[in-house]
């Protein structure tokens, strides 16, 4: 096995894993929720829609923590980094903490989330490392599609009016506070930026996505987002409903962690 | 179109439809709880390829003369049926190999005589259907073959499964009947008796259990070396009707399962389809 990045510093190496953690897990987390739609969505061709999400998001996730195995190399294959942790090993935002809830707060998460991320992707377009651009072309091309289509059923929701704006609404004020978390600094960044894996520090990117945000907001009149609480602590601590989640996906697994399943 | 015809169609095709949407269920329980990222892959794309076929039997159906919110409607009311097979609880992982694999092959061997069918749209779904099914066999396949040449707690949990599946599968194409009293047959919506694809389905695939070194719960179950006939203990057919009018270990909590999401999502429903409303 080639060991990507066996050439960065340690202190990049790190920040690195790090980094590729954080989108791992967002992807990976995201996905699962989303695949809770699977068989129940309010149509059948919005069903078929949201397992493809699913898919396309478990495919990123297994496509980031294949590299992120290869660039810490310790013996750890992407199924061992993806389910052999305890809850408080994930790294993912707090965004993504929130239950997968009503048709409303699914499509506000996806809506944050996928907007957030693409700017995030943006930043990474032009990475130094090599491996991770690649990846991130693909996931790009494939993201674009999911943006068209929240942004689709977020305008639908917001410009309803009724029941439909009144769920959106009580959905983003809940996760409202949470949204900046996919942007939240990352601890060891700096030597990302100094290393030119990213593009430029989070904090940018959180400012530039707002600021994209906010011709939408203003459009369908919804009130703005609020700073993000607790960003020091943005991947950490994570909720009961991830727990219950974690708990669902180990299940079978941990019945025997040697056995091939 | 004669009407006996469109209404035997109808009856036959919304059946299937809310059988491919029933049986979305029991599987569904286990997506969240595959054991890694390929598996988990494999059983969402597999889910979703059973709605996708709902909806295409679904709008098959439509063309007959009932709108896709109303059969959904009479399927959670208990009016119309689904398959016996979904009906029943899952219980661990090799659950989602054995159905896949044999509930899907028991399902393909009548479908792929549906691809005949004298009604051209159901027979045209039926062969992309068809194809897909036999992705879902080989997925399921896999799961249990993995598990069969894992660990011993593996392989048991596999035999457990199929001794608990054998009676539903083997009651699953229905009890003999007269070919020439049925009237699906006359009118050639399908070609071949309960019996024939109960005898398909044996003859390719308990070889292939045997060939695994697993066993069948059914000391009758033999090929006789002159007809090549098949003899097996006579299927319950008590619990066949019992469990296909919603009397099955699963029927009413699956059921309420579906009406409590299908109302919970009446709402978006309403903005999608406006006046059509939370119908379909």
């Amino acid at each position: 096995m080639t060991t990507a990045g066996a050439d960065l510093v340690p202190a990049t190496r790190n920040a690195l894993s790090l980094l590729l953690l954080s989108m791992a897990d967002d992807e990976f987390v995201i996905g699962f929720s989303d695949s809770e739609w699977t068989g129940i969505a309010p149509l059948l061709e919005e069903d078929v829609a949201m397992s493809s999400l699913a898919q396309d998001e478990l495919g990123h996730a297994q496509a980031l923590y294949r590299l992120l195995a290869d660039v810490v190399a310790d013996g750890r294959d992407a199924d061992a980094i993806a389910f052999d942790r305890p809850p408080e090993g994930y790294y993912h935002a707090r965004l993504l903490d929130h239950p997968r809830g009503d048709w409303a707060h699914t499509i506000a998460r996806r809506f944050l989330y996928d907007t957030a991320d693409a700017v995030r992707l943006e930043a990474l377009a032009n990475s130094s490392f090599v491996p991770l651009r690649e990846v991130v072309d693909k996931v790009r091309r494939e993201e674009r599609y999911h943006v068209m289509h929240v942004t689709t059923w977020f305008e639908r929701l917001a410009g309803s009016g009724g029941e439909a704006r009144g769920r959106l609404l009580d959905a983003l004020e809940q996760m409202g506070p949470d949204a900046g978390t996919v942007l939240s600094p990352l601890p060891t960044e700096l030597a990302l930026e100094m290393a030119a894996i990213v593009a430029a520090p989070l904090a940018e990117l959180e400012a530039r996505w707002r600021a994209s945000l906010a011709p939408t907001f203003a459009r369908f009149d919804l009130p703005p987002l609020p700073p993000t609480r607790d960003p020091d602590r943005a991947r950490t601590n994570h909720s009961d409903a991830f727990r219950w989640l974690h708990g669902e996906f180990t299940s079978v697994r941990q019945l025997d962690r040697g056995a091939t399943w | 179109m004669p009407d006996e015809y469109r209404q035997g169609v109808l009856r036959f095709v919304e059946m299937h439809a809310n059988s491919e949407l029933m049986g979305v269920l029991p599987e569904r329980e286990w997506i969240l709880r595959a054991p890694t990222l390929r598996r988990k892959l494999a059983l969402t794309a597999k889910v979703q390829d059973e709605v996708g076929h709902a909806q295409l039997l679904y709008r098959v159906a439509e063309d007959l003369g009932k709108s896709r919110g109303q059969m959904i409607e009479d399927l959670l009311a208990g009016k119309t049926k689904f398959h016996n097979v979904f009906h029943y609880p899952t219980r661990s992982w090799a659950d989602v190999g054995v159905i896949a694999w044999l509930v899907d092959a028991a399902a393909i061997v009548a479908q792929q005589a549906l691809r005949d069918s004298s009604y051209a749209p159901y027979a045209r779904t039926m062969r992309k259907i068809c194809w897909e099914e036999s992705v879902h066999i080989m997925h399921g396949r896999d799961v249990v073959v993995t598990m069969v040449n894992g660990t011993q707690a593996q392989r048991d949990m596999v035999q457990e499964a199929l001794d608990r599946w054998w009676g539903p599968l083997m009651q699953m194409h229905g009890p003999r009947s007269d070919r020439a009293r049925d009237r699906d047959i006359y009118w050639r919506i399908k070609a071949k008796t309960s019996e024939e694809l109960r005898q398909e389905f044996l003859s390719i695939y308990v070889p292939r259990v045997w060939e695994l070194g697993l066993t069948l719960p059914d000391p009758e179950l033999r090929r006789d070396r002159e007809d090549g006939v098949w003899h097996y203990s006579e299927p319950d057919w008590q619990e066949l009707r019992t469990v296909v009018t919603n009397h099955g270990p699963r029927s009413q909590e699956r059921l309420a399962f579906r009406r409590e999401n299908w109302a919970d999502t009446a709402w978006v429903r309403a903005i999608v389809l406006g006046a059509r409303g939370a119908a379909a």
